[in-house]
């Protein structure tokens, strides 16, 4: 018995130490406590009005809206989504978003968070995926949105740390840094056109800076309301967003080639707290 | 003799003032460990897989996505560059160089200056060759050049800061012959000066025609631009 509490006191010292946020913290307080010790950040420390929205975001309401859809039973097989796993076994919220992508071994497949839940909506709950609650991607009113951004919250100031342990997740992240400084298209663009130097900007915006963990999680720390479209975004949002004006073709979510590029983005911001859900201009 | 000192001295100067060097832009940083040959090879496959990119997407000027991801020399070239984490080498400069300078074509009657407020409309605007989710329609506008999103022109608008300023481009500058040429140049293919530049090659690649190249130069070089004022 003793021998027990002498082991868990250490265990548990670390476990203090290493928990970025306590589970009372809000987006708000995760995001002011980076900002402390980035005070000097361009990036981070571009919009003080959005921070002053941040306590009143929209999305905290898109979330409890979330928190009930995926509580309740639906679909043809009428289950609710609390038998999904996201990796931490099924129904285990807490975490499992900073986590992803992940290789899971049911589909033999790396998967972002929006595959996997789109997997479990129809094999668990039997939508067809031409389903609208399946269909219907963006926007704060779409269930999938709803759904995201209450089950991101629950990582909320945890540090980004997507699985490598499975050869195949590693694999993805790899290719998908080749993608992000691979240059094509009529403007010669890649990612790192925008996001390989620190402090720059697209006319009034900064951008945040691949290699700079700080300013990169707030960069990945989706869904976040995207103040100037008055909407809850997903990363998959932003994703296309820039391969748009990177003048590429559109790209198809789910697929391996939109994975391997989360999975490096997500990999870029490792160790940093998340903040879920953020707010951005 | 004197003329080419006053060349380099133009070129010189321009260089400075564009804050740049001939490192290759858009890189991984130094000391990052290049990726290996294997992730090179998945992400080439991944770039074409059908199920990826939609590959058949019909694109503004013709062809496909297919064939906007397919790199050209240059492109494959600036990517190695990029993965090395390490600035351009003298001989891959050179390359560079020598590809984008076979690339320039000039106006039959000389470079010639446009309309500056045409050029400050074309500036302003970030429209064209967008496709993935909403294609651009350039049939229901023309397509722009992008300036302002990189770079400070005149100071009636925010610029970015990806390229450097440009501000009173002309009236710090002059209009000799030798800077025409640098800037079109610099328009049209700025790999020629910069090898692997972030700039977009808005000649060679076909994004500005030869009259919108005139009208943004006007923009740049005019007295009476707001540029320059």
């Amino acid at each position: 018995m003793l021998k027990k509490i002498l082991l868990a006191i250490p265990a548990a010292m670390f476990a203090v130490s290493v928990q970025a946020a306590e589970p009372s913290d809000s987006p708000y307080e995760v995001l002011t406590e980076l900002l402390s010790k980035n005070k000097d950040d361009l990036y981070l420390n571009q919009s003080q009005q959005n921070l002053m929205i941040m306590p009143d975001d929209p999305a905290l309401f898109t979330a409890e809206e979330g928190e009930a859809l995926f509580k309740e039973k639906r679909g043809p097989k009428n289950a609710s989504l609390e038998g999904c796993d996201f990796g931490k076994g099924p129904g285990v919220l807490k975490g499992a978003y900073v986590e992803m992508p992940r290789y899971f071994a049911d589909t033999d497949k790396v998967m972002t968070f929006e595959s996997r839940l789109v997997h479990c909506m129809v094999t668990l709950q039997g939508f067809d995926k031409k389903d609208k609650q399946v269909k219907k991607r963006h926007g704060s009113g779409s269930d999938m949105m709803k759904l995201t951004t209450y089950i991101a919250m629950q990582s909320n100031g945890m540090p980004w740390n997507p699985r490598m342990d499975h050869p195949k997740e590693k694999a993805l992240r790899d290719a998908g840094e080749v993608l992000f400084y691979r240059r094509s298209g009529p403007m010669d663009f890649n990612c790192a056109t925008c996001h390989g130097q620190e402090g720059k900007r697209i006319r009034a915006s900064v951008l945040p800076y691949i290699n700079n963990p700080a300013e990169w999680t707030k960069a990945v720390s989706w869904p976040a309301t995207r103040v100037g479209q008055n909407n809850v975004r997903s990363t998959f949002h932003r994703v296309r967003g820039c391969l748009y004006q990177m003048r590429y073709p559109n790209l198809k979510q789910g697929s391996e080639t939109a994975t391997a590029l989360v999975s490096f983005w997500t990999d870029a911001a490792r160790g940093q707290p998340a903040i879920l859900p953020d707010t951005k201009r | 003799m004197s003329k080419n000192i006053t060349i380099a001295a133009v070129v010189a100067l321009a260089m400075t003032t564009a804050g740049c060097t001939t490192t290759g832009d858009g890189g991984m940083s130094g000391g990052m460990k290049p990726p290996s040959a294997e992730a090179r090879a998945m992400a080439e496959k991944l770039t074409f897989a059908e199920k990826g990119f939609v590959q058949d997407q019909p694109m503004q000027e013709g062809g496909t996505g297919r064939d906007r991801l397919t790199q050209d020399e240059t492109q494959k070239i600036c990517t190695d560059v990029a993965l090395s984490g390490k600035p351009i080498d003298d001989a891959t400069a050179s390359k560079v160089r020598a590809l984008a300078k076979a690339s320039i074509k000039y106006p039959s009657g000389g470079i010639k200056l446009g309309d500056w407020e045409k050029g400050r409309v074309l500036a302003w605007s970030g429209f064209g060759f967008r496709t993935a989710h909403k294609p651009d329609n350039h049939k229901k506008r023309e397509p722009g050049a992008t300036c302002y999103n990189c770079h400070q022109l005149a100071t009636d608008r925010t610029g970015g800061t990806i390229g450097p300023s440009l501000t009173n481009y002309g009236k710090i500058r002059g209009s000799s012959d030798e800077i025409l040429k640098y800037a079109y140049d610099m328009i049209y293919n700025p790999n020629v000066t910069f090898p692997c530049t972030n700039m977009p090659r808005f000649g060679a690649n076909g994004v500005l025609t030869e009259q919108q190249i005139a009208d943004v130069m006007a923009y740049l070089f005019d007295p009476n631009s707001l540029v320059n004022k």
